[in-house]
């Protein structure tokens, strides 16, 4: 009872859970425009998966399993049969794809050809990241066991929290689920103490899982949906955060009549959701929209989209970002890869993959 | 460029001035002459003497031996009246206002007749603050007013008074730039009228600006004197410390170390509060000096109040504080202290101490309200360690810990405000002006401080508007306008000019 009354003075107030605020984006999260100012590499179709592959810079394009060389050509490798959700590498020259259409296969390395149609008794369905333990060993995420990765705007605006992290055994294909119910797990790193970082996108936060299965928030509140963390130098690990937070989309979440109508009569492309790109239709939700009344900016329309990569250090604490603010259009970035000339990022809503000096 | 004194003789002389307080010097054969139509500035560390000389000849203390001479007769004032009806007015540092009475009642206080026309009041107020250019609405209540509208009214009544001498405490403090240079303009207009105008001031470049002549005070003695041709910014601080501190003063950071940010402890989300407050959202982290930078009414006070419980944020829609991620709203500042947040408060004689307590029972209270104190009862002794302790760490300068606040000098003041804040053990201090009426010496103390606790690992937030201050000791600076943070900057990055240019625009 008390708990209804309190909620009921919570909707009323804009308090409590019904408060509709948000993280600043500031500190090391303050916006630059490193991303839209970054040297243009290649300009491609949705590009994602940036991985180093014996020497070489892999990406995924939709079904393409492209490289793109030092001179800034690409190079058609492979085309699968679904689209690539991701890619990671091991140093014995071990490849892992995970494909939409709910299978992980290896090539390479001493496991070359296996075929992963479940892990255990866990159906693939949404595969969004993964990394290598050791060539026998690997930690997959898998984001949700409803909607397969192309639904994501669909898995958010229904509260999906039925993604794991499972670690399989390549030998004997045997799999141990590390963490489940887990709200959109879509990026996973190895701490140098043998703990694993993962990305739970719904949740806004990075978890750290221990080795003795303890699940401890590391990174919280974020202003956006973080995806894949990418080593880097020193204990430094890569976060791609793929969309803003704005009041507008968590007002959407609370709005239950309203969000169940748009989720049921409306083309995904026009809800009131996070988008990886800028709006390519007059149809879109508009962004950026604001009115100067009385020498003052009332935005009424918030960007959707944004470009962000951030570097955290060995504890979790952000102390770089690189932006592409509402005004860019290097949006969606969904994967990144350090390498001696800089960071290399692919913006998968801005169709580019771009180089920025870090 | 100095005055000529007509006839050589100036209209207040001091010859030999010594005060005695319990028979310790406050100052000491202090010689001091002020020319008709003078700008003289006076300046000195804090203790160093200047409002004991200065309240000499505004009556509200008599000397101990010596002579004040106005022109050329010999006087002495007992009572503040006294020197007024003499045509000497003092505009006092902390506000000597009646909160409970607007504007216009104030400037009129004392000069009621028995039947008074309020419209006829209000009206001659309104068109008297206009002549001054000061944008004060004489229907407000004093104690609606913001800290530099306070001094505006002050300013106001001493001029309405028509004073010969006119003495300034610190009276661009509280002053944003653009209503400094309409002080300065008034203070020009009163030379040109023949009125003497005594300018005490720890922003040394206000002094060089505006005085005609400068005396130094050290350690309650006039150490140096003379035209303000003859001093440039580095001799004064050395007259006034006996010390170079110029170099030492603002880069208290050592070689420009930008600390890099701890865990974020304090995320302000979406606050509001009336009109003051709007949707303001800023992170506070662990380890790091957090600038912030606003005019005055740019909301930074208030936001600061609402997040350690002074104020209350709007009942509906009041957006977010959340204390190492979990929403906190406190209804009174001692719940905000015992969470480890801590307010030093830009106006520490109304709300920063018991004036009339000694510094002793100032620091024990403080513990107290914190719980920080070992016993139920109190136990003299730990008050005593307590006070010793602190005193020694702030270096806090007084005859002993049982001397009265009030007796303080305003830097004094000060440490025994922060030693308040600091005994409760708190995980993030948020300083509002402090070093606002400090002079050079304690606030390179001050200074050193903050960066002290920082260092520790303390989340540290200052809220200044000065911009030196700000752009030296922080290791990022916001900037607030209309109620809400509008940009922030590294110290590499941030310039006066785009820190003032995003304040104002």
């Amino acid at each position: 009872m008390g708990n209804v009354f309190t909620r009921y003075i919570d909707r009323l107030r804009g308090s409590g859970d019904a408060a509709i605020t948000l993280p600043p984006m500031d500190g090391a999260l303050r916006p630059n425009n490193r991303i839209e100012e970054a040297e243009l590499l290649v300009s491609t179709e949705a590009p994602d998966n940036l991985v180093l592959h014996d020497g070489k810079v892999l990406f995924s394009s939709d079904k393409s399993l492209r490289s793109l060389t030092a001179d800034g050509q690409v190079e058609e490798l492979d085309a699968t049969d679904s689209t690539i959700e991701f890619l990671t590498s091991h140093p014995s020259g071990a490849l892992a794809i995970g494909l939409g259409a709910g299978r992980i296969e290896i090539r390479g390395g001493p496991h070359d050809g296996k075929r992963l149609l479940a892990l255990g008794q866990t159906p693939i369905v949404a595969p969004s990241a993964a990394v290598f333990v050791d060539s026998d060993t690997l930690l997959i995420c898998l984001a949700s066991r409803q909607h397969a990765m192309g639904e994501w705007k669909r898995d958010l605006m229904t509260f999906g929290a039925t993604g794991s992290v499972m670690k399989i055994d390549l030998r004997t294909e045997e799999a141990i689920c590390i963490a489940q119910n887990l709200a959109f797990p879509s990026g996973v790193a190895l701490k140098p103490d043998g703990g694993i970082l993962v990305s739970e996108s719904w949740k806004h936060r990075v978890l750290s899982i221990a080795e003795d299965g303890k699940i401890t928030p590391v990174l919280d509140e974020l202003p956006g949906y973080p995806s894949r963390l990418v080593p880097g130098a020193g204990n430094d690990i890569w976060m791609c955060v793929f969309a803003p937070r704005t009041q507008l989309i968590e007002f959407v979440l609370r709005e239950n009549e309203y969000r169940k109508r748009m989720v049921a009569e409306i083309d995904p492309e026009y809800w009131i959701a996070p988008s990886l790109h800028y709006p390519n239709s007059y149809l879109e939700p508009m962004q950026g929209g604001g009115l100067k009344q009385l020498g003052e900016l009332k935005p009424w329309a918030p960007s959707r989209s944004i470009g962000l990569v951030v570097r955290l250090d060995g504890e979790g604490t952000p102390w770089e970002s690189l932006h592409s603010r509402a005004d860019g259009r290097r949006h969606g970035v969904t994967s990144c890869l350090p390498t001696d000339e800089g960071l290399v990022i692919a913006s998968k809503g801005g169709d580019a993959i771009v180089r920025a000096i870090t | 460029m100095s005055v000529e004194m007509i006839d050589g003789q100036p209209l207040v002389e001091m010859r030999s001035a010594t005060k005695e307080y319990r028979g310790v010097p406050a100052i000491r054969n202090v010689d001091f002459r002020l020319a008709p139509g003078e700008v003289h500035a006076l300046l000195g560390e804090n203790g160093a003497g200047k409002s004991t000389l200065t309240k000499i000849m505004a009556g509200v203390t008599e000397l101990t031996s010596g002579e004040m001479l106005l022109n050329g007769q010999s006087v002495s004032f007992s009572t503040p009246g006294e020197a007024l009806e003499n045509g000497i007015a003092m505009v006092f540092q902390e506000t000597s206002l009646v909160p409970s009475m607007t504007v216009a009642q104030n400037l009129y206080l004392g000069e009621e007749k028995l039947f008074n026309r309020l419209r006829g009041i209000y009206i001659a107020a309104q068109q008297f603050m206009q002549s001054l250019n000061f944008d004060v609405d004489p229907w407000a209540d004093v104690a609606t007013l913001g800290a530099a509208k306070k001094q505006m009214v002050e300013i106001a009544r001493a001029v309405r008074q028509q004073a010969r001498v006119i003495i300034f405490d610190e009276p661009t403090a509280t002053l944003t730039p653009e209503e400094k240079r309409h002080f300065f303009n008034l203070v020009k207009q009163l030379t040109r009228r023949g009125v003497a105008v005594i300018f005490i001031s720890h922003a040394l470049e206000e002094a060089l600006a505006i005085a005609d002549s400068i005396s130094v005070l050290r350690d309650g003695e006039l150490v140096a004197t003379g035209p303000t041709g003859e001093f440039d910014r580095n001799s004064i601080v050395q007259a006034m410390v006996g010390r170079t501190l110029s170099e030492e003063l603002y880069h208290s950071h050592g070689e420009d170390i930008v600390r890099r940010p701890g865990k974020k402890v304090l995320s302000v989300q979406n606050l509001s509060m009336s009109k003051v407050v709007k949707n303001n959202s800023f992170s506070v982290y662990n380890g790091q000096i957090t600038g912030i930078f606003g005019l005055i009414g740019s909301g930074r006070t208030e936001a600061a109040k609402v997040i350690s419980g002074v104020l209350k944020r709007d009942f509906f829609h009041g957006g977010e504080v959340r204390l190492n991620n979990k929403p906190v709203r406190y209804r009174t500042p001692r719940r905000a202290v015992k969470d480890g947040i801590v307010y030093v408060t830009e106006d520490r004689k109304i709300e920063g101490f018991f004036e009339n307590m000694s510094i002793a029972d100032n620091i024990h209270r403080a513990a107290q309200a914190a719980n920080v104190s070992s016993s139920f009862f109190v136990s003299f002794s730990e008050v005593k360690e307590m006070a010793a302790e602190w005193s020694k760490k702030l270096n806090i300068k007084a005859i002993n810990s049982n001397a009265r606040v009030i007796e303080l000098s305003g830097g004094n003041q000060q440490k025994v405000v922060i030693a308040r804040a600091l005994v409760q053990k708190p995980k993030i201090v948020i300083f509002d002006e402090p070093t606002r009426g400090v002079d050079v010496g304690a606030i390179a103390e001050i200074h050193q401080l903050i960066n002290e606790l920082a260092d520790q690992g303390i989340a540290v937030v200052v809220i200044s508007s000065y911009l030196p201050e700000i752009m030296n000791i922080s290791d990022r600076i916001l900037v607030s306008r209309a109620g809400r943070i509008v940009e922030e900057f590294s110290p590499e990055e941030a310039t006066e000019e785009r820190i003032m240019f995003a304040a104002v625009h």
